[in-house]
């Protein structure tokens, strides 16, 4: 048997947090999550690089730019990298990609069903 | 008289009479504790260029000027834009040049000869005074628009997340996460989720028309196949036609339209008007989508056979906040700020969005945009 995939979520609000944790753990995955970017580095650090990595972009302590710059993700090509955007956001989004981001999901349009259809469509390839 | 701590104050003075420009001189001279730094220039041209420079504190210009008048320098520099005073002089007294010199936003008007050192000296401290009085109510004005866009911004920040967090819940319940549910609990959760991505969407209208009346948008713009565009936003929002029982029609121009835009921005403004079109039609209805070119420009044309807008409602269609009154209004919803924020986006593109309706027969948007940077 094939280990499940491993999706770390790095989300600040807990019930956001949370609700990501139940959609993608209701499928399967292996769920990690984190408050904020330093936490997430501390994760990876200690149970390795996961398959996917959902990324909210404004956080406190450490946010998602500086996330992506610290993880340095090309050096980690088996990571897939999705960040959580917003409309207004749209700098942001394009600084992540320049930083090695994959993909980004429109946090305020993005239900359930679509999150996980994201997640099942990344690990495809 | 004492007029407190003045810092050095530059004067420039435009006067073609070389004999005029020294008994000023001389009158400057003599006010007391004079922190006045006199220069004096007699062309036209070249009093523009320097009052272009904005090198000086107050300007005094005199009415006779060659073959022009003061009035005419007043009229091309505009002291009303200005942070600088502007006085006027002339030889005689005449109320036809005092009161064009007013309606030009001129700070005083003074006829030579007439005033002593001190009257001089007052008439410039008070000019000064005013300007620096007009200055700090803009400041105030800026201050306090400043701190409205920062209160839109934050709230709708906060507001947004918890929005999101119940978008996700409602919807996994939806979804059979928490396992199935009776017909009457879906139609409530239905509602509550409709009501939840109306809320979410309002926050993003105010936090997208917050950041584009701050001038904090930032396009990239490249050459864009609007054909692709068109095609991948009518292609997406295929569920809401269908649920709609509507129709879409476009067919893809030849030679591809190629527009030099910003996509996402542009993208958005189309998904607006698209949506808009659907929104105030009935089912079975048709939407066309189609695009025309001329050398510079290439125009979008979004046509629905809906419910159509007054010509007096089209006037303030693209204000903020404004919304139509009509027989689906009521129903469909909406913030009064799709269309403001669309105009501002294709403005700022150097393009135009344009409405043409008849009342009950249906409405065409064109939004026209350049080929070319």
């Amino acid at each position: 048997m094939t280990k499940p995939a491993s999706i770390l979520i790095v989300e600040d609000d807990a019930d956001l947090n949370g609700a990501y944790q139940l959609i993608i753990g209701s499928a399967g995955y292996t769920v990690l999550s984190a408050d904020d970017g330093k936490q997430a580095l501390d994760i990876i650090k200690k149970k390795g690089d996961p398959d996917i990595i959902l990324l909210d972009l404004r956080m406190p302590v450490m946010d998602g730019i500086e996330f992506l710059k610290r993880y340095d993700a090309p050096a980690h090509p088996d990571t897939t990298i999705v960040v959580f955007s917003n409309y207004d956001a749209q700098k942001e989004v394009d600084e992540a990609y320049k930083l090695g981001a994959h993909r980004y999901v429109l946090k305020a349009r993005a239900a359930p069903k679509e999150l996980l259809r994201i997640v099942e469509d990344v690990l495809e390839g | 008289m004492n007029y407190g701590n003045i810092k050095a104050v530059k004067v420039l003075l435009v006067d073609s009479d070389d004999d005029d420009a020294l008994i000023i001189e001389k009158q400057i001279e003599k006010i007391p504790e004079n922190p006045f730094i006199f220069e004096w220039c007699s062309s036209f041209d070249r009093a523009k260029r320097l009052i272009a420079d904005r090198r000086h504190d107050i300007y005094l210009i005199d009415y006779r000027l060659g073959e022009k008048t003061g009035l005419d320098l007043l009229r091309s520099v505009r002291p009303a834009k200005r942070a600088e005073p502007f006085i006027l002089l002339s030889g005689a007294a005449d109320r036809e040049i005092e009161w064009q010199s007013m309606k030009l936003a001129a700070a005083d008007y003074l006829v030579k000869g007439s005033f002593t050192p001190e009257m001089l000296a007052r008439t410039l401290y008070y000019a000064l005074q005013r300007k620096e009085i007009e200055r700090q109510r803009i400041q105030q004005y800026i201050d306090l628009n400043q701190s409205k866009d920062d209160f839109i911004s934050i709230a709708s920040h906060q507001l947004r997340t918890p929005a999101t967090a119940v978008k996700q819940y409602v919807g996994m319940l939806l979804e059979g996460f928490a396992g199935e549910l009776q017909p009457n609990q879906i139609d409530m959760l239905q509602k509550a989720y409709r009501s939840n991505e109306r809320q979410l969407k309002i926050v993003t209208d105010l936090l997208k028309v917050a950041q584009v009346d701050a001038g904090k948008v930032v396009f990239q713009k490249s050459h864009v196949n609007l054909n692709d565009m068109i095609y991948e936003a009518v292609y997406d929002m295929r569920d809401v036609f269908i649920k709609r029982e509507q129709q879409v029609e476009f067919d893809p121009a030849e030679p591809i339209p190629v527009a030099f835009v910003d996509y996402d921005s542009i993208r958005m403004v189309l998904d607006n008007l698209i949506d808009n079109a659907s929104k105030y039609s009935n089912a079975n209805r048709v939407v066309t989508i189609s695009t025309d070119e001329s050398k510079n420009d290439i125009s979008i044309h979004i046509t629905d056979q809906g419910v159509g807008i007054s010509q007096s409602e089209r006037r303030r269609l693209f204000e903020k906040f404004s919304r139509i009154n009509n027989p689906l209004s009521t129903t469909v919803g909406g913030t009064g700020l799709g269309l403001y924020w669309a105009k501002k986006i294709v403005d700022l593109h150097d393009g135009t969005i344009s409405v043409e309706s008849k009342k009950g027969r249906g409405t065409t948007f064109t939004v026209m945009l350049p080929k070319h940077p």
